[in-house]
């Protein structure tokens, strides 16, 4: 079927090829690179619960294992295309490597809708995917992790299909298990923490005291609470947060200029980060339009929730004394807007930088498996410091050095991790 | 009981309850006596004698003498005063005795002399049960003589003559109708000397053999000339049977007759209530094993039972006959609360609720599946009981209400509910209900409206009328008192004007209402200070909210909540119930971890036992207090742990710590309930010919049915008549795969996402500002009136090409989702179902479709779609540059003034969108015969006519104003009960006057809210929508429609007052 209008693959191909270029890579390293290095295309039956058998479709896609095992999520979705796991392995890729962890990328999936199968069936069907590539998988060669509509419950029923095939046990096979069952500790905290790490060594970078600037941020899910823990902790003032509400469908921004109080926010919201309106009111937090976390008058603005956030429109109301923007949230800011944004001088963490921990977190937790030894929590945030650190200094090195604007040195400086482990070992 | 409930009325009335208890417990002792046949009559008089005192006002003075034939029983100090007070002991209507009772000294004045008015009848009734007694006795010693006989002088055949001889001296009605029954017997068999003698039987009745054309009164027959040819039947009759087959006759005929009288109470439906129940309650004791009635007896008796005690509905009596026994009425004996000389009926939630619990105890012996299903304890007050409360009361004006003006209604029924609480119970019915206290104790009770109307086969009358929750606690007093409050708030619900509104639109209003109620135990447990079921529900026996192609309609739907089922009962707004199909159970709504989480409940009902009171809680809150007690708690929740959600093991749960969910996992996957649940909806659904809707409760040990009604079908959600012959040019589609009953009328607006323009999109940006101008349409286009319809997936988080990506605040007030799935090259994409927001669409009403353009025999109109003007950019224009893409399509504009209609009927699985003229939508209403009430056009009519109003009447000189204007629904015909009127207020700008306007506008918008809501229950905190604009804004070359981003034809300029 011939694919036209917005094709994910050849997308991430054109940005390929635009680094590629930068770099001056000779043919044979962008012919490898932009490709996949394997594709498994495999038929799963799977026995249904009323007797019948239907057929389904997976996918398992390696696009480089130069830096060490490929590591990347199983995605299930009625509507999956080879192309969308291309793609999809490429940008984990390019993810490993900017964090400087010795893995590749790779990706896989199968053609289904969870809505229509039944709990036994999927288990069927993820054991299914298992045996169709247990021998091209595991833990010294890909090593797969929840995605779309797939959950820690998935990876046990396929861990448990692989162990039982190769007759052992190999928790590290497979990451985002439960802790308990070879999940490691600090993963919860992983995303926000580290994009905190960054946060941090930009300010280092620009000259500016922590303690002294102040913050916005878009969201109160998961990674922005986390991120204003830390925040805090390391002294910033955050003046405000925006979050969904549920029943007016809506979202508002809560604003306390003294410094919002995580705990106090904490004891107000529910569990998919919504904050109760009028309690919020009664703490004598401003509840503002929901878009006006990006007009405030700090230092870094934290866009945590949704794509599109910062775009040709909104970027034009972010205050003169925004210095800092760090993505957690994936793809918050549009083309257009990045184009203001590097003319304005305003200091960006892209996001697979900046949002690079909860991999790290997954890397962590496949080397405590392998070992059989799990560390503390405070062992692993810290080895989680030591690596989004170093991955910052370098990409702000390549920026400041060569010129680039962030979001370039951090695809310069992945891609080029990978040409050169492709060369090392005498591949291209 | 007085309006003004005195301490002085309240201790009156209490001490009157207090002799109706004496009274009645000296019944029950009397009932004890009589309980055993073998005691010899000497001793029974000797204990009646004994028992009788204690049940009367003074019983130290009061003396007891019972005379029978020539015997005489007395109390020991037994001596005639002129205070007496006494029953004739009567057996088969002649005087066998009497029983007398005394004072022994001057007592002071009661209702009779000195005795009250209970006393006289209590006298009576034992008078009354001595002579069944004694008549039962004599029949019994007949009886052994015969059979005793039998055994020891077989060889006697004169056995059956002895028993014979005994009938006709101590019942000779009985002997002559046996007598009879044995000549027409023989005359059966074909015996030839019976010929002649049945001939004797009639000749003086009709000498002249054509009987009933004489004039002359007939005869008076005399009873010996019966004796005669009694006597000369059973001579023939040994001469040609077996002894052993005449005693067999005489012993069944016999049987049969003991019985028939009180048979006879039952068939007769002039008969009072209370001479029915004192027939059954007779037959019970005369034949406790049951009872053997001819089959067309039986009949007759087991349909004018359902006539009696239910409806005289034809299609429910021809089910219930089916499935009803004799002896299944006597369940609803005792537990009846009547007035004197009632005919009334239990109502309908009863009738339903009593025949599904008999469908179901009857298919559980051959569907084992169904297992044990239970119906809580019950009370009933009949119908008329409403009637002779409001004759009581003097207010039968209230019976007029239903013919005033619905605003009336509204206005005066708040003041109708007090005053109806305000009202006394005739004492009977107190009487009634404090005896069904007793028999309650003190669990929560629910009091539930049973009205004629309501639950009949054909109409449903869902939810009209009130019931009300009782935690029933405190002391016997408090308790009763809460009971009556809550059964005459019920009934002024009969009055509310959403119910007559309702009965007006479907021209029910004429139809006599009266409404039974049921009293009914509340299922659950005490957790904690609460108490409620492990979980509730409503489960629908057709499935009209498919969320995957897998499950078929027959599959079922269930609505299940924790806790009390008034949350599955209705939509909720701020919550969720778990839906599950109960034919495929595993196929769920929510999927991945997160939607199982976002969509489970929080909040439970419960009864608080401590406060009295009926309230709604975080689950949270309650398992923190009490979860340890929570009924069949692993059956309910899961625990949330690192992105896993575990059914809890064994006691492990730590309710302070642990994130617990309602998943109701353990229940699904784990116990047979799903198919319990499948098996009663099939059977009832099989046994009534509709499908059903019930509603039930769990205790955690056994399962409770609740209600049983046909399938609530709404107007909105009823199976459409599917027009024929439509020509092309006036049909927008169809479509004939998983389709849903119902209908989405009076669409004004169609946002149309052409699926293969959005294919060909390159730009990731481009594909989410699609769904971003969605969104914004959502805001602008009125509400409930605009469909959305696009290709595949809407509102997937996976690949954006698959659909359109928006949130459901970003659809939020659409009428209906239609999916589109178009074919490319040899294949069909999937559609979703709405899946990402199912749920929520559930609980908005919102509609969903998908769409198979390309299948043979589909119909769509792509030539309207993609030829029909485009307002996108009129409305929205900075998203112009999508107009390609997204297509918005006044249907008004488009077609000449008509609106789009979608009619849904998921028998024949077949749709249809139609171009119609507006308000047409009751004229294709499948077999209704009402036609809606509420005229949308009369809605916009009178909005209009007050935006007038306001341009006349503001001072336009004082303000500053320039120039008013009406926008929105008013404007274009399609305002429904609760729009907003838009206004555009042009002034000259200043402070002052936009202060002053502001204030005078307000009070207007608050006037108007009130009038709405008068008219038609819908509230508001104001009517308007003011827009204040100021200067030269307005002057411009630009048309005041563009500034404010609506269709020209929404916006009118009104006429200002020029004084």
């Amino acid at each position: 079927m011939a694919v036209k209008g917005f094709n994910p693959y050849e997308m991430a191909q054109k940005q390929f090829d635009s680094v590629a270029g930068l770099l001056e890579l000779d043919q044979a390293t962008r012919d490898l690179l932009r490709k996949p290095l394997r594709e498994y295309h495999f038929s799963i039956p799977v026995r249904m619960d009323d007797g019948s058998v239907r057929v389904f479709l997976g996918f398992r896609c390696q696009h480089n294992d130069a830096r060490g095992p490929c590591k990347g999520g199983i995605r299930f979705h009625p509507q999956e295309t080879i192309d969308t796991v291309r793609a999809l392995s490429m940008w984990m890729t390019w993810k490993c490597a900017v964090v400087d962890i010795p893995l590749g990328g790779g990706k896989g999936g199968v053609v289904c809708d969870p809505h229509d199968l039944s709990p036994r069936e999927q288990e069927r069907l993820c054991r299914g995917w298992v045996r169709a590539v247990a021998q091209d998988v595991g833990h010294l060669r890909d090593v797969p992790a929840p995605d779309v509509m797939t959950s820690p419950q998935h990876m046990l029923w396929m861990l448990d299909e692989f162990e039982a095939i190769h007759g052992a046990k190999y928790p590290g096979f497979i990451t985002g298990k439960p802790v308990g069952m070879g999940g490691s500790l600090g993963r919860t905290e992983a995303t926000g923490y580290g994009l905190i790490f960054t946060v941090r060594e930009a300010l280092k970078e620009l000259g500016l005291d922590i303690a002294k600037t102040q913050a916005a941020v878009q969201g109160f899910g998961n990674v922005a609470q986390y991120a204003i823990q830390l925040y805090t902790k390391l002294g910033g003032k955050v003046v405000c947060v925006s979050c969904w509400d549920q029943a007016d469908q809506t979202s508002y921004t809560y604003r306390k200029k003294s410094g919002v109080s995580l705990e106090e926010l904490l004891a107000i919201t529910d569990r998919f980060g919504g904050i109760d309106k009028a309690k919020a009111q009664a703490l004598e937090y401003e509840r503002l339009d929901g878009n006006a976390w990006i007009e405030q008058d700090v230092d870094i603005l934290l866009p945590c929730a949704l794509e599109n956030q910062i775009n040709a429109e909104t970027v034009k109301r972010i205050a003169a004394r925004v210095k800092v923007i760090g993505e957690g949230a994936n793809g918050p800011t549009t083309p257009e807007a990045d184009a203001v944004l590097k003319e304005r001088g305003i200091f960006v963490i892209p996001d697979f930088l900046a949002n690079a921990g909860g991999v790290t977190c997954s890397y962590f937790e496949q080397v405590q498996c392998n070992t059989n030894y799990f560390w503390p929590k405070e062992e692993v945030l810290a080895k989680l410091d030591e690596k989004m650190t170093s991955a910052f200094r370098s990409v702000c090195e390549l920026a400041r050095t060569r010129k680039l604007f962030m979001r370039d040195a951090a695809y310069v400086i992945s891609v080029s991790r990978v040409a050169s482990a492709c060369k090392d070992r005498g591949w291209t | 009981m007085s309006n003004e409930r005195t301490p002085a009325a309240v201790s009156t009335l209490f001490s009157t309850l207090h002799e109706r208890a004496k009274e009645l417990s000296c019944i029950y002792r009397v009932e004890e006596i009589l309980s055993s046949y073998d005691t010899p009559l000497e001793e029974v008089f000797r204990r009646v004698i004994e028992a009788l005192p204690p049940g009367w006002q003074f019983p130290e003075c009061c003396r007891v003498r019972i005379v029978f034939g020539s015997e005489v029983y007395e109390s020991p100090d037994y001596e005639e005063t002129p205070h007496v007070l006494s029953a004739d002991i009567r057996v088969q209507d002649t005087s066998a005795g009497r029983i007398t009772v005394c004072y022994s000294k001057p007592t002071p004045e009661s209702d009779c002399g000195p005795f009250l008015s209970g006393e006289v009848k209590l006298i009576q009734t034992v008078a009354e049960r001595l002579g069944q007694f004694i008549l039962h006795q004599r029949l019994r010693q007949m009886y052994s003589e015969m059979s005793g006989e039998k055994r020891e002088v077989p060889d006697d055949n004169k056995g059956w003559r002895i028993a014979l001889a005994l009938l006709r001296n101590t019942d000779p009605n009985l002997f002559i109708r046996i007598s009879r029954k044995m000549m027409n017997y023989l005359g059966w068999r074909g015996v030839p000397e019976a010929r002649p003698l049945l001939r004797r039987y009639v000749e003086n009745r009709d000498p002249e053999g054509v009987f009933g054309e004489s004039n002359l009164p007939q005869e008076k027959e005399s009873l010996e000339r019966f004796f005669h040819l009694g006597e000369e039947t059973f001579r023939i009759a040994s001469a040609n049977l077996t002894d052993e087959e005449i005693l067999g006759r005489i012993q069944k005929w016999t049987s049969e007759e003991r019985s028939s009288s009180s048979v006879k109470v039952l068939e007769n439906v002039y008969a009072s209530l209370n001479d029915v129940l004192e027939s059954m309650r007779r037959i019970k004791r005369i034949m406790p094993e049951g009872i053997d009635l001819p089959r067309a007896t039986a009949n007759s008796v087991r349909v004018a039972l359902i006539r009696r005690f239910f409806t005289e509905q034809l299609e429910f009596i021809n089910i219930a006959k089916k499935y009803l026994d004799l002896e299944d009425f006597f369940d609803l004996v005792g537990r009846i609360v009547f007035p004197s000389g009632s005919h009334g009926k239990l109502g309908g939630k009863t009738a339903g609720l009593f025949l599904a619990s008999r469908v179901l105890r009857q298919a559980a012996r051959r569907v084992k599946a169904i297992g044990t299903v239970k119906k809580p304890k019950t009370w009933y007050i009949t119908s008329d009981t409403l009637l002779v409360f409001t004759q009581y009361n003097n207010l039968e004006e209230a019976s007029e209400q239903k013919y005033k003006d619905i605003e009336e209604v509204r206005q005066e029924y708040p003041h109708l509910v007090q005053v109806f609480k305000n009202c006394t119970f005739p004492p009977e019915i107190v009487k009634g209900l404090s005896l069904a206290l007793d028999d309650f104790g003190d669990v929560p009770l629910i009091v539930r409206s049973s009205s004629l109307l309501e639950d009949r086969l054909g109409t449903a009358f869902a939810g009209k009328y009130k019931s009300l929750f009782l935690a029933n606690q405190g002391d016997k007093k408090e308790r009763l008192e809460a009971l009556l409050d809550a059964v005459a708030e019920v009934y002024a619900s009969i009055f509310s004007p959403d119910p007559i509104q309702y009965r007006t639109e479907r021209g029910l209003l004429d139809f006599h209402e009266e409404m039974g109620i049921m009293i009914q135990a509340v299922v659950g447990r005490k957790v904690g200070k609460y108490f409620f079921p492990a979980y509730a529900g409503v489960a629908f026996s057709r499935n009209e909210f498919r969320w995957s192609p897998r499950i078929r309609r027959e599959d079922g739907l269930l609505r299940l909540v924790s806790g009390l089922g008034t949350r599955a009962v209705d939509r909720l707004s701020d919550d969720y119930p778990v839906l599950v199909a109960p034919g495929k159970p595993n196929l769920r709504v929510n999927v991945s971890t997160d939607e199982v989480i976002r969509y489970s409940p929080t909040k439970i009902d419960v009864i608080d036992l401590e406060k009295n009171c009926f309230t709604t809680l975080p689950i949270r809150d309650v398992l923190r207090e009490a979860g340890a007690d929570y009924p069949a708690l692993n059956r309910v929740l899961s625990i949330y742990r690192d992105g896993l959600l575990q059914r809890p093991m064994g006691l492990a749960t730590d309710f302070t710590r642990d994130d617990v969910i309602v998943t109701f996992d353990g229940l699904i996957s784990g116990t047979p309930f799903m198919s319990q649940l499948e098996a009663i909806l099939k059977t009832l659904e099989t046994a009534l010919g509709v499908p059903v809707d019930i509603e039930f409760a769990h205790d955690g040990e056994d399962f409770y049915l609740l209600q049983c009604r046909p399938q609530s079908q709404s107007l909105e959600e009823s199976a459409m008549e599917i027009p024929a012959g439509v020509p092309d040019k006036s049909v927008l589609f169809t479509a004939d795969k998983y389709i849903s009953n119902g209908r989405v009328s009076d669409i004004t607006h169609i946002v149309y996402v052409d699926p293969d323009s959005y294919g060909e999109i390159a730009a990731l940006e481009d594909l989410m500002a699609v769904g971003q101008a969605v969104g914004r349409l959502n805001k602008l286009l009125p509400r409930r009136q605009f469909i959305l319809m696009g290709p595949g997936r809407w509102g997937s988080r996976g690949d954006i090409k698959l659909g359109v990506r928006v949130t459901y605040s970003e659809i939020s007030n659409a009428a209906m989702l239609i999916e589109v799935a178009r074919k490319k090259g040899n294949y069909v994409p999937d559609v979703s179902f709405g899946t990402h927001f199912f749920q929520d669409l559930v609980e908005s009403g919102i509609r969903y479709l998908p769409l198979y353009p390309d299948d043979p025999g589909a119909r769509f109109n792509e030539a309207f779609l993609l030829g029909s003007p485009n307002k996108l950019a009129e409305l929205l224009p900075e998203f112009a540059g999508l107009a390609g893409t997204l297509r918005v399509i006044d249907v008004p504009g488009a077609t000449g003034g008509k609106v789009l209609q979608v009619l849904m009927n998921s028998e024949r699985e077949q749709a249809i969108a139609l171009f119609g003229e507006p308000g047409a939508a009751a004229r294709v209403q499948a077999g209704s015969a009402a036609a809606c009430s509420t005229d949308r056009d009369e809605h916009s009519c009178w909005r209009l006519q007050m935006a007038e109003q306001i341009a006349l009447q503001c001072d336009a000189q004082r303000w500053g104003v320039k120039a008013m204007y009406a926008f929105g629904s008013a404007v274009i015909g399609t305002a429904g009960p609760d729009s907003e009127i838009g206004l555009v207020v042009h002034y000259d700008g200043r402070t002052q006057h936009r202060k002053e306007l502001e204030i005078w506008l307000q009070a207007w918008s608050l006037a108007l809210a009130e009038i709405v809501h008068l008219r038609t229950g819908y509230r508001a905190g104001g009517l308007l929508d003011v827009q204040y604009v100021t200067g030269d804004g307005l002057a411009g070359e630009k048309p005041i429609s563009a500034k404010l981003k609506v269709p020209p034809e929404s916006v009118r300029e009104l006429p200002l007052s020029r004084s």
